[in-house]
């Protein structure tokens, strides 16, 4: 398995510069997804690295290999690149058999029939599906046409596997399985795995490192729990989920050990500490972020340091796990996802406190 | 599987991933690509651009093809004549009188088959749809006997009923002519339209109900107004194909005096003590000139209107319960195939056993007709003409055809939409058009090539005529097919070659198989571009089939237009088991 470097990749169509000077190092074995909404650049970052697209400018390399160096206009064409891709809409070709698909890469490459057979079989066994060796492809379900195109996509052992939105087309609970499974195949064969996804949820599930794009730029690049706790920007901290951002002003900042500072800000009607990557300066404007799982219903008013906010329910709505409860405060309406078990009903007064460590703040823009 | 994975040394994978000069100037490389375009434009321009050009030159010179002349305007003085203005009118009335009935039949048997429970709607569909493929020239001499006003079967039958001395059809008429035009256009029809039907997602439907419309007026409202540009275009196209017929006007107008714009071009070269070129040349670029309006009315009613209707989702359609009702659909169905298959065929059975036409009686059976036309060596070598040009023609076009499709669809080669224009272009030529205009095509090459008077005129001819199907098809069967299928090959190794030989070609063939038949049948029942480009020793079966029936020579006429029923049941029905029905595919 190879490494994967971009640097100062772009694509520009035109007038629209799709991909806008991306720079990412993919280790050897690393499961990196580019996630971001749709138009944000990351599947045509994808199709760059399998060289179904031209780079306008940049150099991309596989391993130690240059593939594509817009400069020298050099360009190695999608086949020679020994990459394997697994598509959104799985691109498991109808006129062939579940075994002929598999077989397609060994046989392009001329490898002797006993071989094919061999590994075909073994890549068909390692995602559960060689009792379909013979079905013809038009007669399997969405779940085992995937399982086919990544059989498909595995087995040349090659450099890189690419796989572009693959469990988009599969329903809920399918998907999540498909994942957790494909997550233990990729540990267990060290692949390098570029993903390309818009589910926030299935990216961090999946990846080592997540790499959040918009308009054609990376926004942040970092570990799920890191991207989803400890945003960089306002952008990165509204993207995953419905987040509370409230604005507020520092009052105080200092040093907490590491690389992290603790601040005491004040909003509207509210004050507490939380928590940021920077140091801010007194005065400034900053945008706090908090998660509506880590804000907890409570009686009355105990402010420990925390942060807490007063006010109505305006709406509540039982989802089984939770209740998501939005609360009227004197700053802003904030959403919350109270306990299932919590009484709280509509019109009722509550008071709700996150601590100072589930609360994290940005620069406002 | 284990995933070590032994790397060649930095030097080799380098040269390995370059790869050699050839292999990347075919795969998309420019160089390879250039020629390639260059080969496509100049192949699309001889068959198109080089006979549309020698037309325009043609109509201004004052001599026939290949002489010395002068350039003048005397060609469109001529054609601008009292006379010559009834000749179009007769032309778009006839054309537009012939339209709207089969337009109003088609989208009845359409709505039969693909919306009702009228019973064996999978046979009829096939019955219905079958004279589409029966050479127009078969059923025009076959209507030409049966409704004989002397002696046609018709009209013996009516006297020996009724007693009465006038007869009760003559095919020699403004009404003959419509009524073979709509033999064709009907089932023409059928075929765009039943899709359209049978595609339709029935939730539209559905929630009009809900809304407490009735089916008579979901129908009108929904129904109807989805299917309004398959309509449009439908009726646009059947319009055009009724100007460019050339086989109803020459049969039923000609003996009664009615000329259309292609009889006129016919006569003016065919029948005349001195071949009129230039006028034939100077009209023929006229009519071009009509139908290039129509062509551009027809894309400005379906400007913006795409055909959501038909989305290719396999959708169940809403199928009425007609109650005792379905057995008179489908007599109406059993009735249209009788009058348009059964009647002429058997027009041609009974005439191929009689001695003379018209005098049925048991002493004057023979087989004396089938013994003359199986000693008629011309026959056997315009069967052979047609087979051989049937052959090559369907491949040779169909093979341009995916070429210029692919170019035009999949890739974005600069110069991609000017083929797809020019394969194009000979939709809007009838016939008798691109005739003329290959006449003088053949005419002005130089010296070395002698492809006037040869077999290879009649297969460029065929070939020029059959690339707007082949392309149309091709295009329709690419779209299909998503990139993905491709790209997919491309990244696990496969070079552009072998990805389109083994995904692209592989998948595209069944339309590949449908549209070489469909110009296969185009090219055994083509005469009006025949007529004009044929000579000693390269005729085929509709041209030996029309001298024939010119010399009044109805009984062999039968014979031959047996044989060519004979193949297109045949073929039909070979198309049918192999490929199954996807000619509704069009």
């Amino acid at each position: 398995m190879a490494s994967v470097t971009l640097e100062n990749v772009s694509r520009v169509y035109g007038a629209v510069t799709a991909v806008d000077g991306v720079d990412l190092k993919i280790r050897s074995g690393e499961f990196v997804t580019l996630l971001g909404p749709s138009g944000c650049g990351k599947t045509t970052t994808l199709r760059m690295v399998a060289g179904l697209e031209k780079n306008t400018g940049g150099r991309i390399s596989i391993g130690d290999n240059v593939v594509s160096d817009a400069d020298s206009n050099y360009f190695v064409p999608s086949e020679r690149r020994r990459l394997g891709m697994v598509f959104q809409s799985y691109a498991i070709w109808p006129h062939m058999t579940v075994f002929d698909n598999v077989a397609y890469p060994l046989r392009i490459r001329r490898r002797p029939a006993a071989e094919i057979r061999e590994r075909v079989m073994g890549a068909l066994r390692l995602v559960e599906m060689e009792q379909y060796a013979e079905r013809p492809s038009p007669a399997l379900s969405g779940g085992q046409q995937q399982r086919v195109a990544i059989a498909r996509a595995l087995v040349f052992e090659p450099e890189v596997l690419l796989l572009d939105e693959p469990l988009s087309n599969l329903d809920a609970r399918l998907r999540t399985q498909m994942g957790d499974e494909f997550r233990q195949l990729q540990q267990r064969l060290k692949i390098t795995a570029l993903y390309v996804t818009h589910d926030q949820a299935e990216a961090m599930a999946l990846s080592d490192r997540v790499v959040v794009m918009h308009g054609g730029k990376i926004l942040q690049v970092g570990a799920p729990e890191e991207i989803y706790q400890r945003p960089e920007s306002r952008q990165v901290a509204a993207f995953f989920g419905t987040p509370n951002l409230l604005a507020a002003k520092v009052k105080d900042c200092r040093p907490n050990g590491g690389a992290v500072f603790k601040l005491s800000v004040e909003g509207q009607g509210w004050s507490g500490e939380c928590h940021a990557a920077t140091e801010m300066t007194k005065g400034a404007d900053v945008t706090v972020m908090v998660r509506p799982e880590n804000l907890q219903v409570c009686e009355a008013a105990k402010a420990n340091g925390g942060l807490s906010w007063s006010g109505e329910v305006v709406q509540a709505i039982f989802r089984g796990s939770h209740r998501s409860i939005v609360v009227k405060t004197p700053a802003q309406k904030l959403n919350v996802e109270a306990s299932s078990l919590a009484d709280v009903g509509v019109g009722r007064t509550v008071t709700i406190a996150a601590p100072p460590e589930a609360a994290w703040a940005v620069c406002s823009e | 599987m284990t995933i070590a994975y032994n790397r060649s040394s930095g030097v080799d994978a380098s040269t390995q991933l370059r790869g050699n000069a050839f292999t990347r100037a075919f795969s998309g490389g420019t160089l390879g690509r250039n020629i390639g375009m260059a080969v496509l434009i100049f192949i699309l321009g001889f068959l198109t651009l080089y006979p549309l050009s020698m037309l325009l030159y043609g109509s201004l010179h004052s001599t026939p093809p290949g002489m010395a002349g002068e350039f003048n305007l005397a060609g469109y003085r001529a054609i601008l004549t009292a006379q010559n203005l009834l000749v179009l009118v007769n032309t778009v009335g006839i054309s537009l009188a012939k339209t709207i009935p089969s337009l109003s039949i088609a989208v009845l048997l359409a709505w039969i088959i693909a919306r009702t429970d009228t019973p064996f709607r999978g046979t009829l569909e096939v019955l219905i749809t079958l004279p589409f493929f029966i050479p127009p020239i078969l059923t025009a001499m076959a209507w030409g006997m049966l409704g004989n006003p002397q002696v046609g079967v018709i009209n013996m039958a009516w006297r020996w009923l009724t007693g009465a001395e006038e007869p009760l059809v003559n095919v020699y008429s403004y009404g003959g002519v419509i009524w073979h035009m709509c033999q064709y256009s009907i089932p023409f029809l059928f075929l765009f339209i039943v899709d359209a039907f049978r595609a339709m997602d029935p939730s539209l439907e559905e929630s009009s109900r809900m809304c407490g419309a009735s089916r008579w007026s979901t129908f009108r409202k929904i129904t109807l107004v989805l299917m309004l540009p398959v309509l449009t275009s439908s009726f646009m196209l059947s319009f055009i194909r009724g100007i460019e017929s050339f086989e109803s006007p020459l049969f039923f107008g000609t003996p009664a005096g009615i000329t259309v714009i292609t009889t006129e071009i016919y006569e003016s070269i065919n029948h005349r003590a001195t071949p009129d070129y230039q006028y034939a040349t100077a009209l023929s670029f006229a009519i071009l000139g009509l139908m290039f309006l129509l062509v551009l009315w027809q894309w400005s009613l379906l400007r913006g209107k795409s055909f959501q209707t038909v989305t290719g989702k396999g959708f169940r359609p809403n199928v009425i319960e007609l109650g005792p009702w379905r057995w008179v659909t489908f007599g109406f169905c059993v009735l249209f195939f009788f009058v348009t298959v059964v009647l002429p065929v058997g027009q041609l059975l009974l005439g191929s056993f009689f001695r003379f036409f018209g005098f049925y009686t048991y002493d004057m059976l023979t087989l004396e007709h089938y013994r003359a036309v199986f000693a008629n060596s011309e026959f056997w070598r315009a069967m052979r003409n047609t087979m051989t040009l049937g052959l090559l023609g369907a491949t040779a076009t169909m093979v341009l055809g995916a070429i210029v499709a692919y170019v035009s669809v999949r890739t974005k080669w600069k110069g991609r939409r000017l083929i797809d224009v020019m394969a194009w272009l000979p939709w809007m030529m009838p016939g008798m058009v691109l005739g003329v205009g290959f006449l003088w095509a053949f005419a002005m090459l130089p010296g070395p090539l002698p492809i006037y008077g040869t077999i290879w005129a009649l297969l460029l001819a065929y070939i020029a005529l059959g690339t707007p199907v082949a392309t149309r098809v091709m295009t329709g069967s690419y779209h299909q097919l998503s990139y993905d299928l491709e790209e997919c090959s491309r990244v696990h190794g496969a070079t552009w070659f072998q990805t389109m030989w083994r995904i692209l070609v592989a998948l595209a063939w069944p339309a590949f198989a449908v549209g070489w038949v469909l110009t296969f049948f185009g090219i055994m029942r083509e005469l009006s571009a025949s007529i004009l480009l044929y000579s000693v020793g390269s005729e085929v079966l509709s041209v030996v089939l029309l001298k024939l029936w010119t010399n009044g020579n109805a009984e062999q006429v039968s014979v031959i237009g047996l044989m060519m029923m004979l193949l297109v049941i045949l073929f039909r029905w070979v198309q049918l088991r192999v490929i199954k029905s996807r000619i509704s595919k069009l």
